[in-house]
Formats: structure tokens, C-alpha cells, sequence
């Protein structure tokens, strides 16, 4: 009887790309699909987020916003400051955008005012831009508020 | 010296040896992934590095008097004065009264119901004036607060007062 050695035999080691390219091209088309590109203009604060919000998602054009960011006490017990800025512009004292307003309304009658301001912030603190955006004869304005959280 | 005649099949060998493929050996044909693997992970790094999750804004519209001082509102129409107090050093010690009306609605939402009801009575609807009067030291997010609630009433005719 003859004993035959066994025999082996040699397979390629390889490496199944597939699935990952799979799962990668899925994370990406997730992420391509659910990113709004944040605009410069909308500076980063904690927006008002009233309960069953009716605020309202939609396209102004011909707008200018303007920012009223909450700067937070230096020292304990501190009142938090008001930093105002137009746009992603670094912040300015009213007069300045009260000019900058009453240009841009003599460029454009049709000019509307957003006012993106932090809820942190004191009601005087926002009706002080209030009151450049009337002197400026604009009449329509815009307040920013998070919208309800079903209608995203 | 031997010659051979040289056959058909010497001539192939010949033409492999001249394109190659037979000095490098026979390799099968294969896709090079590795460029389009580096794009694809570079774009993902990209959108997951540059993808903040954040709740969508709205805007709630007004308008402001063209003129400073002119009153906003008609005298002969009644309107509802929404008074928002602040009593207390915290954000959360407010509390809302109503000019002419003796029921005050401590939350938003009796603010909003409030206000839906007005509007079934004689002399006030959906377009009668509502006043947001806000005292200076109150926090803005009970404002817009207050301006959601009227919002949601269904009041059309919405306005900041003192």
C-alpha cells in the first residue's frame, strides 16, 4: 500500500475590502445628505427655544443679521455682556451698524433685519437694536428662535 | 551547428517575449482601489470632522413702526397689553399680566389659550393687536416666549409696546 503524504494546498492571503468600502460609501452618503453647511453669518450662541415653537424655517433674502451675542460675567456675580455684530464681522458699538443700517436701507429699500439674539440676554439689550433698525426707517424684521423639534 | 526551423509556435512565444508578457509573467487584470479607498476616507474624515448636529432656526416676523413715537395702534381697537415682570434676580422669576383682564396666565401655554379664547369674544379676533410690553430686565427667551404664545393663538397682529 503506498502512504501518500497530504497535500496542502496554498491559498492567496487577501484582504476583503468590500464590506469596508461598503460601510465607508454609506457613511458618506449619510453625511452628504443630512449636512447644512452652517452659514458664516449665523454666529454660534443659545438661541430661544419656546415650547411648541412656531417659528418658522424660511428663506429671507435681502436681509441683514445681526448678532447679539451673551458674553458671560468676568467676575462672579457679574452682570453678562453684550457683544452686537453684523453678520460674521467682529462685534461693534450700535452707532457703527446704526450707519452701516442706514446705508444698506439707501442701497436697498426692500432691506430686512434679522435679529438673531442669545436668550440670555435682557430684553433692554435686544430692544436697544430695535431701536436702530426703526431709526433706520426699516420696518420688517425678523427674530430667530429654534424651531419645534418635529419640524427640523 | 544545428539549426531549427522556426515553427508557428516559436513566433508566439516570440511576440509575448516582444509585449512583455511573457518576461514579467501572466498577472490577471485588477482594479487598483487604493487611490479611489484614500479619496473615499478623506471625504468621510472630511464630513465627519465639519458635521455639527444642531436644531434648525426659524424666524418669527414683526414689524416696527416706520416713525418713532407714532403710537402703533389704532386708538378705536382695543388691544390686548401682554405685560411680562420680572420680580427676581433669576432668569426664571417672571410672570406674565394682561391689561383689562383680570385672569393673569402664569405659563405660556395658559398665555396661549388665554389669547385663542380672547378672540371668540365680542370686539376682538385674530386681527386684534397684541402687545408684548416686556420690562427691561426680563430674559429674552420669555420674550420670544411670550411672542410664540401669541403665535400660536393664532394672533396676526403682533407687536412690541411698553
Amino acid at each position: 500500500m503506498i502512504m501518500r503524504a497530504p497535500r496542502y494546498q496554498h491559498h492567496d492571503i487577501a484582504f476583503n475590502m468590500a464590506p469596508l468600502i461598503d460601510v465607508v460609501f454609506l457613511l458618506i452618503i449619510f453625511f452628504t445628505l443630512v449636512s447644512t453647511f452652517a452659514s458664516a453669518e449665523n454666529i454660534r450662541m443659545t438661541l430661544p427655544t419656546p415650547d411648541k415653537s412656531k417659528a418658522q424655517a424660511i428663506k429671507i433674502v435681502d436681509r441683514v443679521v445681526i448678532n447679539c451675542q451673551y458674553a458671560a460675567p468676568v467676575t462672579t456675580g457679574g452682570t453678562g455682556r453684550v457683544l452686537y455684530s453684523v453678520g460674521p464681522n467682529p462685534p461693534e458699538d450700535l452707532d457703527s451698524i446704526a450707519q452701516k443700517l442706514a446705508a444698506a436701507r439707501q442701497g436697498n429699500p426692500k432691506l430686512k433685519v434679522i435679529i438673531r439674539a442669545d436668550k440670555r440676554l435682557r430684553y433692554e439689550q435686544v430692544r436697544a437694536v430695535m431701536a436702530i433698525v426703526a431709526d433706520a426707517n426699516i420696518q420688517n424684521l425678523s427674530l430667530v428662535a429654534h424651531v419645534a423639534a418635529g419640524e427640523e | 551547428m544545428q539549426y531549427r526551423l522556426r515553427t508557428r509556435r516559436d513566433a508566439y512565444r516570440g511576440a509575448q517575449w516582444k509585449r512583455g508578457s511573457l518576461r514579467q509573467g501572466r498577472r490577471p487584470l485588477t482594479l487598483n482601489l487604493a487611490p479611489m479607498i484614500d479619496v473615499t476616507f478623506l471625504l468621510l474624515i472630511f464630513f465627519s470632522v465639519t458635521t455639527t448636529f444642531k436644531r434648525a432656526e426659524g424666524f418669527f416676523s414683526a414689524k416696527l413702526p416706520q416713525d418713532a413715537g407714532r403710537p402703533t395702534v389704532a386708538l378705536p381697537i382695543t388691544p390686548v397689553i401682554v405685560r411680562v415682570q420680572q420680580y427676581g434676580p433669576n432668569p426664571g422669576d417672571y410672570r406674565l399680566r394682561l391689561d383689562n383682564f383680570l385672569n393673569a396666565p402664569a405659563t405660556f401655554d395658559e398665555l396661549s389659550e388665554f389669547l385663542a379664547n380672547v378672540q371668540n369674544n365680542p370686539g376682538f379676533d385674530a386681527d386684534t393687536p397684541v402687545v408684548i410690553a416686556a420690562e427691561p430686565d426680563v430674559a429674552w427667551d420669555h420674550v420670544v416666549g411670550c411672542w410664540n404664545a401669541a403665535v400660536r393663538a393664532g394672533c396676526k397682529n403682533i407687536s412690541f409696546g411698553r
